[in-house]
């Protein structure tokens, strides 16, 4: 990785220094949303439509792959992206690696908490070994590869890891780099979940569950001139349609997340301003591969072969997405497009496959769904598809913890589950999470030695092209071995009502404020 | 009238409400502990160890023996505290505050709804007794009490929230923020709420005014002259009052109980969408709390009824 | 008090039951309507244009038109041929869960109104127990204990509706008891259960008869909000209250879906109603005018 050498200890960002020199259109042009700058339009509370409540205001402890969007307006991350591609850049922190062994992070000066702490090395260096040993953390997994963490310098941290890793930047941009105040820890303890100090553009206020919650502006915030709004008003309405109807009528100023099937409503809202935009979200079958049936070959190619990806992007998606070859779609620089014709839709190679793995009367299949609007459409979908090809398929469908629980944990109760991948930063993440010997997302707990070496591979190298390729060996092996059925990428649909602008969508889908402002 | 035989009857009544009460917590409490399927490995979440699930089966007294998860749940509520969320941590007493206020507005303004415009339908109709008139009421009203009162807010919402935007299509506000906003808030679903209460209401009065109008009394003073509508609205009314009273009191613990549905179609956070929610989830103090307040609430109406039914039908001894 | 009617119906039913047609339209309508559904049930895979599972991309949220006479829902799937397999859902629903309810609450109310002293007061507070809390949480519950589905649904809906029945048996209990007819019979020694079968119970019959009537009408609503709430019968089945949560999630798309399923609720309910109603006055005159 390269190190910035613009001057963050002079106390401008990159960012700044573009923008002060007429970059703004460059900023547009480099992926990242063109801050206002005018003060006269700065203000107003935006009354933002979330559809969950939050697992945890504490990233640590968190475990929804839709909390994002609220920790980043009270969180800023040691490493940022670029909204377009997800290239990771400096945030609170540069970074560079002295050797394949070592990461030297250097922390901007004179950030503080929004508790008056400083944000200094003695804090990272009490978040980094917070989120990779508390007993809370349920981010351990992404700072494993992390032995020791040393405080070098009043802004200075050199961490140590056991193995080369260059996605470690792209991992701090994610929960392990939100920066948590270690006086609120402290002060709080098991209830940091409900009390969260960060040092982000805005800061907490108030969270009533189900409800409603608000964070106002950081008069503090090291950016001088942002955030623009004076506040922000989460409110939770987990009805999706219900939601999009108080922000068409008036009543919220912007809605995110809104499932493509309703977009004709939206485009109906002549108050409403659209964005739609490719993210990372992947609909899926996760398979337990580690038994019966699911275990054999075959059976998981037939079960790729059964699924016509065309037709559930043009009906569960009302056509905003796009079918899904691999774990990562067409505009994510990892995208391997040798991959696409693997799995066309051939219901009767399906049902040839599974007479040959001794199936041929019909394969029962006991699947998992969550039992919101949306998962059910898709999992009606997906049972008239698999019926035609030769499967017998049952929903046990609830709520997601109760579902999710039931096939990752303990129980191993589903063959299958349809569900959703939100999306990592770095694609070694989302390989590791899924198909990692050991890790919680991998139901069946067992992985292929081959694979592992070639995750381990795409961890050595810095430079992208060759990240790219080792990428490339990787999904090539995920998806001969079929070891996921990818469906279809979700686009992201949001909403802003005409009284604001600014909002820029990422590529990750969970969206950021940052950037909007009052009209 | 014997004072003190009612006073011992309503005494006895409110003795009576104690096991009722604790009864309907320990049924609901035993369900729930019935279902498969353990609320620890939810709280856990993703990545959670066995260990770790034990952990926090320990941490909520999850694997306590049944009856002392019970018993002590209840001596703690009986000093007024119910607890906290299993999921999100928020005090019981806390999410009950936030959302009996708009169900309680919400079930207010139907029952008022349905008798504003209850009682004058079912003074016509008794008046002009099988004309038209009388006929076409009470087929409305046959109608009104079939109809899925959910369906009817939703084609409420779709015309006069969606269309016309005479109201807000979702959501609560409190009272006490904004008196304006909350009951056009609250309009729309307690229209949806009252068809079913208009058309008891209509029906009650319409069936106590023609006893009545057929009654000695009222027939001397239809022999002097007066017309019956004048008869009705001076003495007629007067005595249906109790009938009325106890309408009122089954109304209101019918709409509390209808709510849940409505406010899913609203979007309308109050005790419904609470105790759905908590009951999907199995989160159980949430549950418990909601169902204790709701138990309270009905039987405290209930009790009410009786004591005004008893105390001022002179026909009851 | 009147006179307390004979055991045993009188020989000339089938008449009976014309009489009374002809002479109240609401039975007679309201009968008319059940049994024509009844039919359209039990003829449904024949007269079903389309299987109502069957999805076809092209016809989402298709207009009502010559080929789906309804219109389609977002799945492309014909509403008039779910909309008759939802009706055959719905009406099995509210029998089972009326029947439920009467298994239940009929000998719980005997009991209780036979026996009288604290087995009477104990069974009283439970019943007022169950009563007094919001029944969709006990449904809630019930289908948590024992899975969620339109059976399980619906047997809890009959849980709920027990005590409704076993309080309304148990009153007429109370009254059919104290009769000099049935206590001549008790002089004679016959057994408690006899009693109870032969004598008491076909008193009460008539009551029970027309609360059936219009608790049928309450389960088919109760279906309804159940399987709307997602609690009730599964995808990809139909049921008219599940018709009825798609639509509303489509409203603004597809506004008319809303209207098929939520017109057949509605009437039948008034039927049920309707014929219940005209039970009651046929079978007790002296109630005429409530």
């Amino acid at each position: 990785m390269t190190t910035d050498k613009l001057a963050i200890r002079g106390g401008l960002t990159r960012r700044q220094v573009f923008l002060l020199s007429g970059g703004a259109a460059l900023a547009g042009a480099m992926g990242l949303p063109a801050f206002a700058q005018d003060a006269a339009r700065a203000g107003g509370v935006l009354k933002v439509v979330a559809p969950s409540n939050p697992s945890s205001l504490d990233p640590a402890t968190g475990g929804s792959g839709f909390d994002h969007s609220f920790l980043w307006t009270i969180y800023d991350t040691l490493v940022e992206w670029d909204y377009d591609t997800l290239l990771p850049r400096p945030g609170l922190a540069q970074w560079a690696f002295p050797d394949p062994r070592t990461m030297v992070l250097d922390i901007a000066p004179d950030v503080l908490f929004h508790d008056g702490t400083p944000l200094d090395a003695e804090a990272v260096k009490f978040n980094l070994e917070r989120g990779r040993d508390d007993e809370r953390s349920n981010i351990k997994a992404d700072l494993v590869n992390v032995e020791t963490v040393t405080v070098t310098g009043p802004l200075q941290v050199t961490l140590g890891l056991k193995s080369p890793d260059s996605a470690l930047p792209a991992i701090l941009s994610d929960r392990a780099g939100m920066m948590v105040s270690p006086a609120s820890i402290a002060e709080h303890g098991a209830n940091s979940n409900r009390n969260p100090v960060g040092c982000g553009p805005w800061k907490f206020v108030s969270w009533t569950d189900n409800d409603r919650i608000v964070v106002t502006r950081n008069e503090t915030y090291r950016h001088a001139s942002r955030p623009s709004l004076d506040g922000i008003e989460f409110v939770i309405i987990p009805e999706t349609a219900t939601g999009l109807r108080s922000v068409t009528s008036g009543g919220n100023d912007m809605i995110y997340q809104v499932p493509a099937r309703l977009k004709p409503a939206l485009d109906r809202a002549s108050s409403v301003q659209q964005f739609v935009a490719p993210t990372l979200a992947c609909v899926k079958f996760y398979l337990n591969y580690g038994r019966a049936p699911f275990d054999n070959l075959k059976v998981r190619q037939a079960l790729n072969f059964a699924i016509d990806r065309e037709a559930f992007v043009a009906a569960a998606l009302a056509g905003v997405g796009e079918p899904a070859a691999m774990l990562l779609p067409k505009a994510h620089w990892a995208y391997d497009a040798s991959l696409v014709d693997l799995y066309p839709y051939d219901p009767d190679r399906a049902r040839a496959l599974l007479a040959e793995a001794g199936h041929a009367d019909g394969l029962e299949l006991n699947l998992g769904g969550y039992n919101d609007q949306d998962q059910v459409l898709r999992s009606e979908i997906m049972q008239a598809q698999l019926e035609k090809a030769g499967f017998k398929p049952r929903f046990t469908r609830g709520t997601l913890p109760e579902i999710s629980a039931q096939f990752y944990g303990a129980e191993k109760k589903f063959d299958a589950l349809l569900s959703l991948w939100t999306g990592r930063p770095d694609p070694s993440m989302t390989y590791e999470s899924l198909f990692g010997a050991g890790s919680y997302y991998n139901a069946g707990r067992t992985a292929d030695p081959a694979l592992t070496e070639l995750l381990a591979r795409s961890r050595e190298v810095e430079a992208m092209e060759d990240r790219a390729r080792a990428f490339a060996d990787v999904q090539r092996n995920v998806m001969e071995n079929a070891l996921t059925v990818p469906i279809a990428f979700q686009y992201e649909v949001s909403g802003l009502s005409r009284g604001f602008d600014g909002y820029q969508p990422n590529l990750l889908g969970k969206p950021r404020f940052d950037a909007i402002h009052l009209v | 009238m014997s004072l003190s035989r009612n006073g011992r009857a309503i005494r006895r009544r409110l003795v009576q409400t104690v096991p009722v009460v604790i009864l309907a917590t320990f049924i609901v409490f035993a369900l729930l502990k019935l279902v498969p399927g353990d609320v620890a490995v939810t709280l856990a979440g993703d990545n959670a160890s066995e260990q770790r699930i034990a952990e926090i089966r320990a941490l909520y007294g999850l694997d306590r023996p049944f009856l002392v998860q019970y018993l002590g749940w209840l001596g703690n509520a009986v000093q007024g505290d119910l607890s906290r969320s299993l999921l999100s941590s928020e005090a019981v007493r806390d999410s009950i505050a936030r959302a009996f206020p708009n169900t309680l507005l919400l079930v207010v303004m139907a029952l008022v709804l349905a008798l504003v415009i209850g009682i004058p339908l079912g003074v016509i109709a008794a008046s002009r007794r099988d004309g038209w008139l009388d006929r076409a009421f009470m087929a409305f009203a046959s109608v009104g009490v079939a109809v899925p009162n959910f369906w009817l807010g939703m084609l409420l919402v779709s015309t006069f929230a969606l269309r016309l935007n005479w109201f807000p299509a979702t959501g609560a506000v409190p009272l006490s923020v904004d008196p304006g906003s909350a009951l056009a808030h609250a309009f729309l679903p307690a229209l949806a709420l009252a068809a079913g209460g208009v058309a008891e209401v209509m029906r009650q009065l319409r069936a106590s005014l023609v006893e009545i109008l057929s009654s000695q009394h009222v027939r001397t003073l239809h022999a002097k002259g007066l017309s019956p509508a004048a008869i009705l609205w001076r003495h007629g009314l007067k005595n249906v009052s109790v009938n009325l009273l106890t309408v009122i009191g089954l109304l209101f613990n019918r709409l509390l109980a209808a709510t849940v549905v409505v406010e899913a179609v609203f979007a309308i956070p109050g005790m419904g969408g609470l105790v759905v929610n908590a009951a999907l989830n199995r989160d159980f103090p949430v549950v418990q709390g909601v169902v204790l307040v709701m138990v309270l609430v009905v039987v405290a109406v209930n009790l009410l009824t009786d004591i005004l039914y008893s105390t001022f039908d002179p026909r009851v001894r | 008090m009147s006179a307390p009617a004979p055991a045993a119906l009188p020989p000339s039913l089938p008449r009976l039951v014309l009489n009374w047609l002809r002479q109240d339209k609401r039975g007679a309508l309201g009968l008319g309507f059940l049994l024509l559904l009844a039919l359209i049930s039990v003829l449904a895979p024949w007269i079903a244009p389309y299987s109502p599972t069957e999805q076809d991309f092209s016809a989402i949220f298709a207009p009502p038109s010559a080929d789906h006479w309804l219109g389609a829902d977002d799945l492309g799937r014909d509403t008039l041929s779910r909309l008759i397999d939802g009706g055959r859902a719905s009406l099995y629903a509210s029998f089972l869960a009326v029947g439920i309810s009467a298994l239940i609450g009929v000998p719980v109310g005997l009991i209780a109104g036979y026996l009288g002293g604290w087995v009477d007061e104990m069974i009283s507070r439970v019943i007022d127990s169950f009563l007094s809390f919001p029944a969709i949480v006990l449904a809630i519950a019930v289908t948590g204990a024992l899975g969620i589905g339109l059976t399980n649904g619906m047997i809890a809906v009959g849980i709920v509706f027990a005590p409704q029945l076993a309080r309304l048996v148990r009153a007429r209990t109370l009254v059919v008891r104290n009769e000099l007819y049935v206590d001549s019979v008790r002089c004679f020694g016959a057994p408690t259960p006899q009693i109870l079968w032969r004598h008491v119970l076909p008193n009460t019959i008539q009551p029970v008869i027309v609360q059936i009537t219009l608790l049928l009408a309450a389960a088919l609503l109760a279906e309804a909000s159940l399987s709307f709430l997602g609690l009730g019968i599964q995808p990809p089945d139909a049921s008219w209250g599940s018709m009825l949560a798609r639509a509303y999630q489509n409203m603004e798309i597809a506004p008319e879906q809303m209207y098929p399923p939520g017109i057949m609720i509605l009437l039948t309910a008034l039927a049920f109603n309707l014929l219940g109603e005209s039970l009651r006055e046929a079978l007790d005159p002296t109630m005429k005018g409530h």
